[in-house]
């Protein structure tokens, strides 16, 4: 609220800890840098948090450029709060690990569903999440 | 970069070795400038080596030396590793290797940078008691191969390939190094090994970078691209801020105190032509950055932009730093082991919180700037020049910028309320807690506040409206209300009245188009377009002589007022007339309403027919005038049968009389002769006085039976009557028509008249009542009557 009273502005959160969701379902942990006017992001030290349940991982990235259509959602991260209550940070390769697992259970029920759905003569088509138009 | 001197310019060196020696006292100024008054030259050498205790050993570094360089990145070539003989004995070294024919053209300057590189030399040595160790080690062991005088090829960035060779040797002699001089200084070396691993290891508060990245630094180690005390630009940047509290970790003072040549004129020139020919012009700033200096709102007026103590001839040196030189690589710059000082292991990072702080509040404006050196810098009275001078003074710092402290009062949209809203909220936020976590990031600030202000008014300018309610219906309507419940509440017991929201309003400017004139030019111009249609045609208004405009408004009025007369009649008209239907059709009760109604209406057309201006004088005008309208004449012909009779009868006596007229009228219409047919009903109603009288009104005067004649309803008017009056008294014995001789004259008159009216002009009666033959025959001659029986058999014939 300091530079345009009254509205909404990343001004005031340059320099904090943020959490970035994207769009593709990443997520972002950085300090935010730098903005523009089309919200487009500059994030230093920015670490992608990989979260598999219980679990979750970091992985750094370094500095990162968000183009501003693609976030989902951004918000600051309290330093105070303690993080990490219940989640439980393993490593990355367990994390990647880990992802791979769900991914391809996820792709097994998907597969079996629409096995099923297909000898009944049913068939739900895909949605793409990426694909808007 | 360094500019490549060739044998040639042997001669004009040591022409610039003396130029130099002028700017030494700016570039004394500017030293005390940047590291202020309590920078002494030579204090920090005596003092290091008191402090480490290495007064009169050998320097010798050429071991170390390269494996410092070769640490510091491949960018760096590295000194002639073997050949960094003692700064005592530096001078001497030189001069009997300078004369000796040196092949790398590099050297030439070398032989003149002496000083610098030998300055440089000893810096690097005494800086590291390890290295300055093992450079005394190793010095025997190493004769200076290579091309003398190399010992300055570690100022030269660019060295002669025959050099690299010698990368290799170091690393390898280094263990041994260190073995051999393990004994002579096992804490320094210690402490420098634990430096050299905290260094690899510690990116921790230098953030997630690689090692090998701090090891990175393309900034060069160039003595050679800063001169001496300068300071560079200096701008709202945190690393500038780093710069002045570190300093230019670069410029050994002894260089001051040295044959002050500077390797300036090693640098290539600035980039102004682009190094590959026929690419594309180098854009320095990509297209889409923000401006470098944005008009920030009262930034120009308050603020205008502060003078930049510069050095002379800055042409000449390209900007040390960059303008956005990141943390790391001037940590880096920092850290790096040649300026490792004697510090104890404790001492990671050179910057210390306090430093940081220092930095860093020092771009907060308002914030005081009375931190003297840190306190705690251990050892650090050798590096006072670089780390403990205080902050520059403000006139090299950029304005603080403006908006930084109150930036509420600078906008005029928000509702008083909003706004007192804000300023608590502001004031009740505890604003140091943010502050001090930032003053502790080295990275913070990465966006300037220009660039801040850049985008904020971005943002402002997209909240301009031209009508606010359409753009922010919510906001206006909230701020209404509130202000309504407030009102309400406080009962004017309260003298402040809310004022009235002032939100940013486009003005609405009328964009009228103004063709464009010149002045003292004849006329306008010619050309036109959509927006700029050319006059062509000049409407004038041509206003007609009072007297005929006042004629033809009458005639227009009488028109129009006969024609809203007639227009009353036939809605009167077509009640009546659907008062029949109406009427059997109603109930018993609405019977006699609707015979009222009917009454009256006919009772209207009455009084409309015979419409007289003057009371008692029946006067058939109305009637005439409105035949003389087409309309009015189709009224009369349906009108006739609902009159009562009398009245019908005075219509018809009104046409008779005035048949002439209305012939004349209706010359164009043609529309009389519908009048026939109720005409006929009420003749045949007349009684035998009124019949003669209507054949009195026929005949009219003299002559005027001939018009009539001419006329189709004339004549077949008269052919009634006559005819009625032929079966009047044919049928009735008692018909009074033969009372008096008005009738036997009137026929008389009218076969007069048939036989003498030619037969051309004789109109075609409507039809021909076959009884007036006999009526005729009565009173005319057989040849009469032939010549009348002709006459009227034209008619039928014709017609």
């Amino acid at each position: 609220m300091n530079y345009v009273p009254g509205t909404a502005s990343l001004i005031d959160d340059i320099d904090k800890k943020h959490l970035v969701l994207l769009r593709d379902g990443r997520t972002l942990i950085g300090f935010l840098r730098s903005i523009d006017q089309f919200a487009n992001l500059v994030f230093h030290q920015t670490v992608e948090r990989i979260h598999v349940g219980k679990k979750f991982g970091d992985i750094p990235r370094g500095i990162f450029i968000v183009r501003g259509e693609n976030v989902v959602l951004l918000g600051e991260m309290d330093m105070d709060k303690p993080c990490d209550a219940v989640l439980q940070q393993v490593s990355i390769e367990e994390i990647l690990e880990e992802q791979r697992l769900q991914q391809q259970a996820k792709q097994e029920t998907e597969k079996v569903k629409m096995q099923v759905l297909k000898d009944r003569g049913l068939s739900i088509p895909k949605a793409d999440n990426l694909d808007e138009y | 970069m360094f500019r490549f001197q060739t044998p040639d310019e042997d001669c004009t060196l040591e022409e610039e070795e003396e130029a130099p020696v002028e700017e030494e006292d700016d570039i004394d100024q500017f030293n005390d400038d940047t590291f202020g008054a309590g920078a002494i030259d030579d204090d920090w050498q005596e003092e290091h080596k008191r402090l480490t205790g290495m007064e009169g050993r050998a320097v010798g570094g050429g071991v170390a030396g390269g494996r410092a360089t070769e640490m510091i990145g491949g960018a760096v070539d590295p000194p002639p590793a073997s050949n960094l003989p003692p700064p005592s004995s530096l001078p001497p070294l030189h001069l009997p290797h300078a004369p000796s024919g040196l092949p790398p053209p590099g050297l030439e300057d070398g032989r003149g940078g002496g000083g610098l590189a030998e300055s440089l030399a000893r810096f690097i040595l005494g800086a590291d008691p390890a290295i300055a160790g093992l450079g005394a080690a190793q010095s025997p062991s190493h004769p200076m191969p290579g091309p003398p005088g190399s010992a300055l090829d570690f100022s030269r960035l660019l060295s002669p390939p025959s050099l690299r060779p010698h990368l290799h040797h170091p690393p390898h002699q280094l263990p041994g190094g260190n073995s051999s001089s393990s004994g002579m200084h096992p804490s320094s070396m210690m402490s420098y090994q634990q430096q050299q691993q905290m260094l690899c290891r510690g990116s921790g508060p230098m953030g997630q970078m690689a090692s090998p990245s701090i090891w990175e630094n393309s900034m060069g180690f160039g003595p050679v691209s800063r001169s001496p005390g300068l300071i560079p630009h200096m701008e709202d940047s945190p690393l500038m801020s780093i710069i002045k509290e570190v300093g230019l970790p670069m410029q050994p003072h002894p260089l001051r105190g040295e044959d002050p040549r500077d390797l300036s004129e090693r640098v290539l020139p600035p980039r102004s032509s682009s190094p590959v020919i026929g690419s594309p012009p180098v854009r320095a700033v990509p297209i889409g950055t923000p401006p470098k200096q944005p008009m920030s709102l009262n930034h120009q007026i308050h603020h205008p932009t502060a003078v930049h103590v510069r050095a002379p001839l800055q042409h000449r040196y390209p900007p040390p730093f960059p303008d956005r030189l990141s943390p790391n690589t001037l940590l880096n710059l920092a850290n790096n082991p040649m300026c490792r000082g004697p510090f104890p292991p404790g001492i990671g990072p050179v910057l210390s919180q306090l430093q940081r702080a220092q930095m860093l509040n020092s771009q907060v404006a308002g914030f005081p700037r009375g931190l003297g050196p840190p306190p705690m810098l251990p050892g650090g009275g050798g590096f006072r020049p670089f780390f403990g001078g205080p902050p520059p003074p403000p006139h090299h710092r950029m304005p603080p910028p403006p908006l930084h402290g109150p930036p509420i009062y600078h906008t005029t949209h928000l509702h008083p309320q909003h706004r007192r809203m804000l300023t608590q909220r502001m004031q009740s936020r505890p604003m140091g807690v943010g502050l001090d976590r930032r003053s502790r990031d080295p990275y913070s600030n990465l966006m300037t506040q220009r660039e801040k202000e850049w985008v904020a008014k971005i943002q402002m300018m997209q909240l301009q409206s031209t009508d606010p309610y359409l753009d922010d219906y919510y906001y206006q309507n909230y701020y209404e209300k509130l202000e309504k419940r407030q009102e309400r509440e406080r009962d004017s017991s309260k003298k402040e009245h809310t004022t009235r929201l002032i939100t940013p309003q486009v003005a609405k400017v009328e964009h009228t188009y103004r063709p464009v004139q010149f002045a003292g030019s004849l006329g306008k111009l010619t050309v036109s377009s959509v927006n700029n249609p050319r006059k062509m045609i000049d409407a004038v208004v041509t206003s007609r002589s009072d007297d005929e405009e006042k004629r033809e408004k009458q005639v227009w009025n009488k028109r129009r007022q006969i024609l809203y007369t007639v227009e009353k009649m036939y809605s009167s008209l077509l009640e009546v007339q659907d008062f029949e239907k109406r009427f059997v059709h109603a109930a018993e009760e609405e019977r006699g309403a609707l015979l009222e109604r009917h009454k009256t209406h006919t009772e209207t057309l009455c009084t409309l027919l015979t419409h007289t201006e003057q009371a008692g004088r029946v006067s058939d005008e109305q009637c005439v005038t409105i035949m003389s309208v087409r309309k009015g004449k189709r009224l009369i012909s349906r009108l006739l049968p609902f009159l009562p009779a009398q009245q019908a009868a005075a219509v018809v006596m009104a046409i008779a009389r005035n048949l002439p007229a209305l012939a004349k009228k209706d010359k164009q219409d043609q529309v009389l002769c519908w009048l026939v047919e109720p005409v006929a009903v009420v003749i045949q109603s007349l009684s035998s006085a009124a019949l003669t009288d209507l054949l009195q009104e026929i005949q009219g005067r003299e002559g005027n039976l001939a018009s009539v004649l001419q006329n189709k309803l004339g004549v077949t008017l008269l052919y009634l009557v006559l005819s009625e009056g032929d079966r009047m008294q044919s049928s009735d014995p008692n018909c009074q028509l033969m009372d008096d001789n008005r009738w036997t004259e009137l026929v008389f008159s009218v076969a007069r008249e048939l036989l003498a009216a030619p037969s051309s002009t004789l109109a075609p009666p409507l039809f021909t009542p076959p009884n007036l033959l006999g009526l005729f025959a009565r009173y005319v001659d057989r040849q009469s009557l032939e010549q009348l029986q002709e006459k009227l058999q034209i008619s039928t014939l014709t017609s």
